[in-house]
């Protein structure tokens, strides 16, 4: 019923001869190959995080007529290896005043968080990692540890800035959930269904029928979606709990060393996170073009790379929206969330719902072009 | 469930274990790796170069209190929409789709009244929340 | 065998958090240890196959209630409050003295073993039927629930929400000086 990559792969042959070689427990081939997809995925994704602290430095260099890094490796590309490097060799300082439990613990949540909900991101239609019945909610639920994170960590570096940048970070990202679950709200309600498998087999074919033209609403949701998700993960122009210019790094500001490097793999790992969940909910995700039905392992491969090539894009986006706009004030933050972005949210799910019901669940393109 | 669903399951375990074992090995390896000069004035929470006055641990401003305790009907608002709004697809083909509608906008409209509410009495005003709560007060 | 490493786990993490809540000196290592406990709860529905509770505890509990009781215990001040007092052993702080703890251990251990008397026999007399099978997951199994026979407990649910929302809002309001 929901596909899973070992679902997946036991269709093919080499499947029963793995499980020979595993003396026929299910359970344990499946552990295995879980444990290699996770740590490719987490590999990835550590790279694509890395690759991520490049590629701001460098668009944000082009947009201020600089350089960028270019020392290291070609180009610069090799700068995040040397960066990690750098913090690896780092002293590990810790505040004399600080709550020592729960500054070791606050990194530890942010990964933990971060790390779970790469398990349901759908790179294509059989290398899932699960395929939850309950996918988007549980990935908007898992990824709250990531503010208790913040909250804790600025909490417990007993530090004014950490605390100020803390305080801010934990309501500014509570209140921007609310948006970003109505506006996939409105999305379940298109799909019928919260899992991933459910949300992209409705998007199958040409680009028309992707959520994002399914109606006007969804079209608006899409941006509600992008706002409130670049909110929840401190990009600017809503970088309040790490504002550099006035709480010098906000919420890491005591972190040294590796346990900051962990704070920023999450950060930017959960930016990647929400550009997929973006891509999968609104844009079609990895699906080929025109119902290209031949399901091969080489067709996989390349709804994986359709899947990256659109998120990267919208990480462009999210990127060019840093270095583009000005940040916000706290209390236009708050605002800017609970009187405009919520109303227009829950206005979205009104009209989805309406839509559905008023043209019996056809997408714009269905009315306009007349299929079914 | 079946058996083979709870497989679903076990990516996240592990992730969450990949994720504890990168964070302990990050720390073992920052542990070798590092140089340990600790002094006090290192360990010094940072404030710019000045001596720190007094803990950061004060009591904060009721607001985010204010923010937190909407937050959370909101959270359960949405909880109980996710069930529904997943079968309302389902209810539309069978033809209830009326009968739908009228059940999700009306839990809606309840939804609306209450953010109506805290926006006319000005909860959700982040500097003004004093002043025009005292009007209101009056 | 992994359902069963998963409930041990989820168990463990459970109970161990819930004791270290208790016995923790520091309020704010306590709200942390609860969210420990709740975060074991999720799993332990997970293994029951209540996906759908399972990650609505994850959202309502870790996502929301944790950090609201973490802002509530910074209105106070944090760590300024932790209580020096402490009893029985030294180990947890002063919530009683040695016959308080007697007492509500007696208590406990009855409760208990009534319960457990009275839930073997409910269960002996009533074996676990296997419902839903008709529904592909238990989402749509709630869905439908919640839209034919609890109809009513839907719709009333959001008017407590609301009740709960202009309460909180009144509560949270600053009064009027004198």
């Amino acid at each position: 019923m929901n596909q899973t990559i070992v679902s997946y792969l036991s269709q093919y042959e080499f499947y029963d001869v793995l499980l020979n070689l595993f003396g026929n427990n299910q359970g344990l081939l499946a552990f295995a190959i879980y444990l290699i997809v996770a740590l490719v995925v987490v590999g990835f994704c550590a790279t694509v995080g890395g690759l991520g602290t490049y590629a701001e430095r460098k668009i944000s260099a082009d947009l201020q007529a600089r350089m960028g890094p270019n020392r290291v490796g070609p180009y610069g590309l090799l700068q995040f290896l040397a960066d990690g490097v750098k913090m690896l060799t780092k002293e590990d300082i810790m505040p004399y005043t600080a709550d020592k439990f729960l500054f070791y613990l606050a990194p530890l949540l942010a990964l933990v968080g971060v790390f779970a909900t790469l398990a349901v991101l759908p790179w294509s239609s059989g290398f899932m990692m699960a395929d939850l019945n309950v996918g988007v909610f549980y990935l908007i639920a898992i990824s709250s540890l990531v503010g208790l994170a913040v909250f804790l960590g600025g909490y417990a570096s007993n530090s004014k800035w950490s605390m100020l940048g803390g305080m801010r970070g934990a309501s500014q990202i509570i209140s921007y959930e609310i948006p970003v679950t109505l506006s996939v709200l409105a999305i379940t309600l298109l799909a019928g269904g919260m899992s991933f498998g459910t949300i992209l087999s409705h998007q199958e074919g040409t680009i028309v029928n992707w959520f994002i033209f399914h109606n006007p609403f969804a079209f608006i949701a899409f941006f509600v979606y992008g706002i409130g998700a670049m909110a929840e993960t401190n990009r600017a122009p809503f970088d309040l709990p790490e504002a550099e210019s006035e709480l010098v790094s906000g919420y890491h500001t005591e972190y040294t060393g590796l346990r900051f490097g962990f704070f920023a793999l999450a950060e930017y790992i959960e930016v990647f996170v929400v550009c997929g969940v973006g891509t999968a909910l609104f844009l079609g995700g990895g699906n080929l073009p025109f119902n290209i039905s031949i399901d091969i392992i080489p067709t996989q491969f390349a709804q994986v790379v359709i899947f990256v090539t659109k998120t990267c894009l919208l990480y462009y986006v999210v990127i060019w929206a840093r270095w583009t706009l000005p940040r916000l004030r706290v209390d236009q933050l708050m605002s800017v969330c609970w009187k405009y972005l919520t109303p227009i949210a829950i206005f979205n799910l009104v009209g989805c719902a309406i839509w559905l019901v008023m043209f019996n669940g056809k997408s714009l393109a269905d009315l306009v072009f007349g299929s079914h | 469930m079946t058996p083979a669903q709870f497989d679903g399951l076990m990516p996240i375990v592990i992730l969450m274990g990949i994720a504890v074992v990168m964070f302990f090995g990050g720390h073992f390896l920052t542990v070798l790796l590092s140089p340990k000069k600790p002094s006090h004035l290192k360990s010094m929470p940072y404030e710019c170069g000045e001596i720190p006055v007094g803990s950061a641990w004060s009591s904060f401003n009721i607001r985010f209190y204010v923010v937190g305790l909407i937050f959370i009907i909101f959270d359960v608002e949405s909880v109980l929409m996710f069930p529904v709004a997943a079968i309302f697809r389902e209810l539309v083909d069978m033809g209830h789709g009326g009968y739908a509608l009228i059940i999700f906008l009306s839990f809606i409209s309840v939804l609306l009244e209450g953010i109506g509410y805290c926006w006319k009495k000005g909860d959700l005003d982040w500097v003004k929340s004093y002043q025009v709560s005292l009007k209101n007060n009056k | 065998m992994f359902i069963e490493l998963l409930f041990l786990t989820s168990a463990l993490l459970t109970v161990g958090s819930a004791i270290g809540a208790a016995v923790t000196r520091n309020i704010m290592h306590s709200c942390v240890f609860l969210l420990g406990s709740l975060l074991g709860i999720a799993g332990l529905y997970a293994t029951l196959g209540a996906d759908f509770v399972a990650v609505s505890q994850i959202m309502v509990y870790v996502g929301g209630v944790v950090i609201l009781m973490l802002f509530a215990v910074m209105l106070t001040g944090g760590k300024d409050f932790v209580s020096r007092a402490q009893n029985l052993l030294g180990l947890a702080p002063a919530m009683g003295n040695k016959w308080t703890y007697t007492i509500g251990l007696l208590t406990a251990l009855v409760v208990v073993l009534t319960n457990v008397k009275l839930i073997t026999n409910v269960v002996k007399a009533y074996p676990a039927k296997v419902i839903g099978n008709d529904f592909p997951s238990t989402v749509n199994q709630i869905g439908h629930l919640l839209v034919k026979e609890h109809v009513l407990a839907f719709e009333l649910s959001s008017v407590l929400l609301l009740g709960a929302l202009v309460g909180a809002a009144i509560i949270a309001r600053p009064r009027r000086q004198g």
